[in-house]
């Protein structure tokens, strides 16, 4: 990472006795897609209103370049928003709305137009800047929404949810173009989305947020293999979490008893945990083995379902304390070739591929 | 939309039950009451303006012909047209804080705008009257800070018909250009701001086309309205500038001028449904809602 280009330092906003943002602290880089994941109402849209200018913070600080942007009202912020809703202006036509943020700076007719053109030939909508917005579909709108955003060179562009109204097709089409544009324009982004999937496809980093806090920032990878809390472990990609104790604890590694039947050492350990405490285990359907013999590594289990989802097939099984645990194996392989519901099983994991979060 | 379902309906259902009333049967008794009590009487009148004293169209020329009666049609216009423009000056602010302040004071503001509209419209006049006149609260207090040092002449001139007449229409303004307002998205709005433009700028390039649709209706219906004013020009104007109405009131009371009275009543008919046509043509009824 470069030099902080964005820095959010300690941003809070209250509305009442309501805290919707508490203490935020994020670097950005220059060039970066950065996502707010989380879910509805973790305060990612107040983050980004904050930085759009809409709202101010309780307290805090905003650096943009090592200048502060709070000091700016939004029109002199030079920052560019996409968002959730439809925002274009309906009584003008779709170039009319890319050359607005252009003839409010009073920039020359020419290069109005010109730049008009190669915001359309952008988000690929040439020909379509006669016309109204109200004639567009709603992918359309936001591509044109996104053109007029980029029209003056923001350094830094908003998106909240953007794509939230569309259809999944449509949407993961949309994400193709935005990378695209990313990629094209090099301009930083930070993207607001309560989509996993859409998160991980789209960013550079994710901060991942809850109740109005950030748990965890990091790559789609780092979080996934590496999830400091159990909402981020919960949050990105598919988990269990099994009850377990801990029967020793030390360097970030803990030793654990799962149903009375089996310990596992060298478990990734996050969060405070004495020996004798109780914690979750945290475990992936895709990362557990299913054996159909009996071994001593591995944790007995009984097949409660079997779901075919296509090159997948999803099996859920019941420990001997009744927690519901989830495998997903290639179709066709060779340890659910006639297995059946009520079936015992066997499930054996790579200690560093789980994860132990203290109570 | 429910017309054409109807309808439907019923074409399907014909072989079965008997012939259901359709919408316009449904209008037919409102459109005899009118008929009786509107049409009837209006058409009495324009017809006495063509036969007396004489048959043929000589009110209508000494109507066109007389300089006085053509500067009570252009008075007429100028003082509709200046309380339409004050109307909407006042009513866009008034009604951009209706949209934009917590609910519950709008409901207060919209309460005070309603009694008034409900408060008798002689009564409301008389009021301006007292509150504008020589020794009105108006000039006492506008003497007492200073102000001026003798008392403004605000009724029975300009000033007093168009006080009286703003205070009574802005209502007509506001209400259509609230709905309006209410119904544009503020994200609009901070889009706007984030696109750079200042407050001036998304006033007159994003707030004022959006709500385009709202003042048109409003200052046309006020504008209309005006036009065939009769008690508030009567009260707080002056004999120099006499409107339309007080003219008819005029030919018809005093000097019992049935076919002039009903002449300059034609000419105001005709205006005022040329003006409608032109409110239907450009802002149809589903076009209103704006957006
Ligand atoms: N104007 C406001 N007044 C009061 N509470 C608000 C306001 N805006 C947001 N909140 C609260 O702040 C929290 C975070 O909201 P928001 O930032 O919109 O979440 P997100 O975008 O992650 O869904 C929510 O609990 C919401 O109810
Ligand atoms: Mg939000």
């Amino acid at each position: 990472m470069s030099k902080p280009f964005l820095q959010i330092r300690g941003i809070r906003k209250e509305y009442g006795p309501v805290t919707a943002v508490h203490d935020v602290n994020l670097d950005v880089a220059q060039g970066e897609f950065l996502t707010f994941l989380g879910p509805s109402g973790s305060g990612k849209s107040t983050t980004l209103y904050i930085l759009a200018g809409f709202e101010n913070p309780t307290r805090g600080e905003i650096l943009l370049n090592g200048e502060t942007l709070l000091a700016t009202p939004s029109h002199k912020r030079n920052i560019g928003m996409v968002f959730q809703r439809y925002t274009l202006f309906p009584h003008l036509s779709v170039g009319e709305n890319i050359a607005f943020p252009l003839k409010v700076r009073r920039r020359p007719k020419a290069e109005i137009d010109a730049r008009v053109r190669a915001m359309l030939k952008l988000v690929r909508l040439e020909g379509f800047e006669d016309r109204k917005p109200a004639q567009m579909s709603g992918g359309q709108q936001q591509r044109v929404a996104l053109a007029r955003a980029l029209a003056y060179d923001p350094p830094v562009l908003l998106m909240d949810e953007p794509l939230s109204a569309l259809d999944k097709k449509l949407r993961e089409e949309i994400q193709h173009e935005i990378r695209r544009i990313h990629q094209q324009t090099e301009v930083t982004i930070l993207y607001v989305t309560h989509d996993q999937e859409e998160a991980l496809r789209l960013s550079d980093r994710i901060a991942v947020f809850s109740k109005g806090a950030i748990d965890q920032i990091g790559t789609g990878p780092e979080l996934y293999a590496n999830p400091a809390t159990r909402f981020v472990a919960e949050f990105i990609g598919d988990s269990d979490f099994l009850p377990c104790n801990v029967v020793s604890a030390a360097n970030g590694r803990a030793e654990i008893a799962i149903c009375d039947s089996m310990t596992v050492s060298h478990v990734p350990l996050h969060g405070a945990a004495s020996s004798g405490a109780k914690a979750a285990l945290m475990l992936r359907p895709e990362r557990l083995l299913l054996s159909r013999t009996q071994s001593e590594a591995g944790l007995p289990v009984t097949v409660s379902d079997i779901t075919f989802l296509g090159n997948n097939v999803h099996v859920t099984t019941k420990t001997s304390k009744g927690n519901d645990l989830s495998v997903r194996l290639p179709f066709g392989h060779e340890a659910i070739s006639g297995l059946n519901r009520g079936d015992a099983v066997w499930l054996r994991f790579d200690a560093a591929a789980a994860h132990v979060f203290g109570q | 939309m429910v017309a054409q379902t109807e309808t439907e309906s019923a074409k399907h259902y014909a072989p079965v039950r008997a012939r259901r009333p359709t919408d316009f049967d449904l209008t037919l008794p409102a459109l005899g009451l009118l008929a009786l009590f509107f049409v009837l009487p209006v058409a009495m009148l324009l017809t006495r303006s063509v036969t007396e004293p004489v048959p043929g169209l000589g009110n209508y020329a000494e109507l066109m012909g007389s300089s006085t009666y053509l500067r009570v049609f252009a008075n007429t216009f100028m003082v509709s047209g200046l309380v339409t423009f004050v109307s909407l000056l006042i009513g866009f602010p008034v009604a951009w804080a209706l949209a934009i302040m917590p609910s519950r004071l709008a409901s207060v503001v919209f309460a005070i705008l309603l009694l008034s509209m409900w408060t008798n419209l002689l009564a409301r006049t008389y009021a301006w009257m007292v509150l504008l006149q020589r020794t009105g609260v108006i000039n006492k207090m506008l003497i007492g800070v200073g102000l001026v040092d003798k008392p403004l002449p605000l009724v029975n001139n300009l000033t007093g018909v168009t006080i009286g007449m703003t205070y009574i229409m802005l209502p007509f303004i506001i209400l259509p250009l609230y709905g309006v307002i209410r119904k544009i998205d503020p994200a609009i709005l901070q889009a706007a701001a984030l696109c750079g433009a200042n407050r001036w700028q998304s006033l007159v390039l994003v707030l004022l086309p959006l709500a385009m649709p709202g003042m048109a209706a409003g200052a046309l219906m006020v504008f209309v309205m005006s036009l065939g004013y009769f008690v508030t020009p009567a009260l707080l104007g002056g004999t120099a500038n006499m409107m339309l109405a007080e003219l008819i009131a005029q030919f018809v009371q005093s000097l019992v001028n049935w076919g002039m009275g009903g002449a300059a009543a034609l000419v105001l008919l005709v205006v005022t449904l040329a003006l409608y046509a032109v409110q239907l043509r450009f802002f149809g009824t589903d076009r209103l809602g704006g957006s």
